[in-house]
């Protein structure tokens, strides 16, 4: 293929790697974002004919051994995980939902991206001036920084400053 | 009374100008050789370079023979080291020690040593400051 | 078991990659933002950013249930601080410092540093090692008691070269633990064990005593005896 035939017939939408991820990985934290994330990955695979893994990671603080019994906190993430079931049902989508327990979430989310060998991780972030000063949380973070496949960012609206 | 003061920042300076002036036999310590400029022009005492958690530099200093060491050093770690080598090891019979963490001067102090921390006593002469009269704006007319 | 490794440098990044690898829990306290990342990267979630004097941090870090403490960062303070904070505030059993003043032995034993490390003292000894009138090295001194483990090489024309262990005078409350011969072929002595030039003997001694057993092993045989040395020209 020459270089001007290449110019002239490429379809644009090839280039887009954001259309074309299959593989998905969703964190999921209970926030409305996070759900609007999920939301937005499902639509994304089934356009795709792909998947959606919904994560939930359980942090164990280093004050305790790393396998110990954090079953209150694994049952919030189950309720958290079956409403992200409904979002994707409601959606006439099936989702892979997990829990993870882990030291970090960061960690743990860009470790089991690289496991389940998706294209993408799509995260969801809430708008956050806690201090006046625009936050991005630390997994958030971490997950920019370290994740080898693609991210995609879903930031929440800022709540419209008295309107 | 031979004191050593290790640290001469400003309140190793001042103290030291102080018990000089009192006609103490003073020997103070820095690494930093300007340290000394804290010091007043009439300083009688004793002033050495070195390196305070140096055994080898406690001992040419003479703190073998102190009667007393003070230890007012930027770091909590090196001021808790040099006052544990003080005291255990060259037998200062008083040991006075700065610490700026209050939960590491509360364990050293239980551990045995005598130790000053600036923060809990800083704020609590502010406090103390505070609270000296009841106030209100407006209150006065 | 559950180790926290103060200080993530050098010696901290190689000695967590070692625990790593032996199957233990780690976690390394780096006050370096970039390399408690570093270590992050390349070990796995298994550093923290932040002061490990700093009793917060210790809390975080969960020093109430390690089972090991080891400091090694540059600074001998910081080192002596992390194990005492360590052993009087969080109760850990064992604390372990790298000391890099070999001067600083003497304080850390008498303010209750289970063990310490030293680049310097080692290297000191293997220098002491090649210089033949100095034969005996301390590997460890044992607390308290005034017991320490020492190693002995026994030169060509000792004395005792020939001789069972049995024979050998050797003075109170010392005993040998290991015999070592030429090729590196460690053994547990019997009484029968007979002594070869060249070996090496580790035993077990008081610290007074440590001259009196160097020259037990090392005192040269009376001139005209078995001595290999001896071809007069």
């Amino acid at each position: 293929m020459t270089a001007l035939g290449a110019c002239e017939e490429v379809d644009l939408a090839l280039d887009f790697n954001t259309i074309q991820i299959r593989e998905i990985l969703v964190p999921v934290d209970g926030s409305q974002a996070s759900m609007d994330a999920l939301a937005l990955a499902c639509f994304l695979a089934k356009h795709n004919k792909g998947t959606v893994y919904a994560v939930y990671v359980v942090e164990v603080a280093r004050t305790l051994p790393f396998d110990a019994d954090l079953s209150a906190e694994a049952e919030e993430g189950e309720e958290i995980l079956a409403r992200a079931e409904q979002v994707a049902d409601s959606l006439n989508f099936e989702i892979t939902s997990e829990i993870l327990q882990a030291r970090d979430a960061g960690h743990a989310i860009v470790d089991e991206a690289i496991e389940r060998g998706v294209d993408g991780i799509l995260a969801g972030m809430e708008y956050k001036r806690p201090l006046g000063e625009f936050q991005m949380g630390t997994t958030v973070q971490y997950i920019l920084r370290n994740a080898h496949c693609q991210v995609i960012i879903c930031r929440s609206a800022a709540e419209s400053p008295s309107k | 009374m031979k004191v050593v003061i290790m640290g001469c920042g400003r309140v190793g300076a001042e103290l030291a100008s102080m018990l000089d002036r009192e006609g103490q036999e003073v020997t103070i310590l820095d690494l930093d050789p300007d340290a000394f400029r804290r010091l007043p022009a009439g300083f009688g005492g004793q002033r050495h370079v070195g390196n305070g958690i140096d055994q080898e530099v406690l001992s040419r200093i003479g703190v073998g023979e102190a009667d007393a060491f003070v230890v007012v050093t930027q770091g909590d770690n090196r001021n808790v080291m040099a006052a544990q080598m003080a005291k255990h090891i060259f037998g200062v019979p008083r040991v006075v020690c700065r610490i700026y963490d209050p939960i590491r001067e509360e364990l050293y102090h239980k551990l045995g040593l005598e130790t000053i921390s600036p923060t809990k006593v800083g704020a609590r002469l502010l406090k103390e400051a505070l609270e000296r009269e009841p106030v209100s704006r407006g209150s006065s007319d | 078991m559950y180790i926290i490794v103060v200080g993530g440098g050098k010696v901290g990044y190689y000695l967590a990659k070692e625990l790593v690898e032996e199957g233990h829990e780690v976690l390394v306290i780096e006050k370096d933002k970039l390399k408690a990342d570093r270590i992050a990267e390349e070990l796995g979630d298994i550093s923290l950013w932040g002061d490990g004097c700093e009793a917060s941090t210790m809390e975080m870090a969960g020093f109430g249930r390690a089972e090991m403490v080891i400091a090694v960062t540059g600074d001998d303070e910081d080192n002596l601080v992390a194990c005492q904070v360590a052993k009087a505030k969080f109760n850990v059993p064992r604390a372990v410092a790298r000391i890099n003043n070999p001067k600083n032995e003497e304080i850390f034993k008498k303010l209750g540093i289970d063990t310490t490390v030293s680049a310097t003292a080692a290297i000191l000894a293997q220098i002491e090692q090649e210089i033949p009138t100095h034969p005996l090295i301390p590997l460890l001194r044992l607390k308290g008691g005034g017991l320490e483990i020492v190693e002995v090489k026994v030169p060509m024309n000792a004395a005792v070269v020939g001789r069972r262990i049995d024979d050998i005078l050797l003075p109170p409350q010392s005993i040998v633990a290991l015999v070592i011969d030429k090729e590196g072929e460690p053994r547990v002595p019997n009484t029968d064990t007979v002594m070869q030039g060249g070996d090496e003997v580790v035993a077990v001694t008081r610290t007074e005593n440590e001259d009196a057993l160097r020259s037990a092993f090392t005192s040269a045989a009376a001139s005209g005896s078995k001595g290999p040395k001896d071809k007069k020209r």
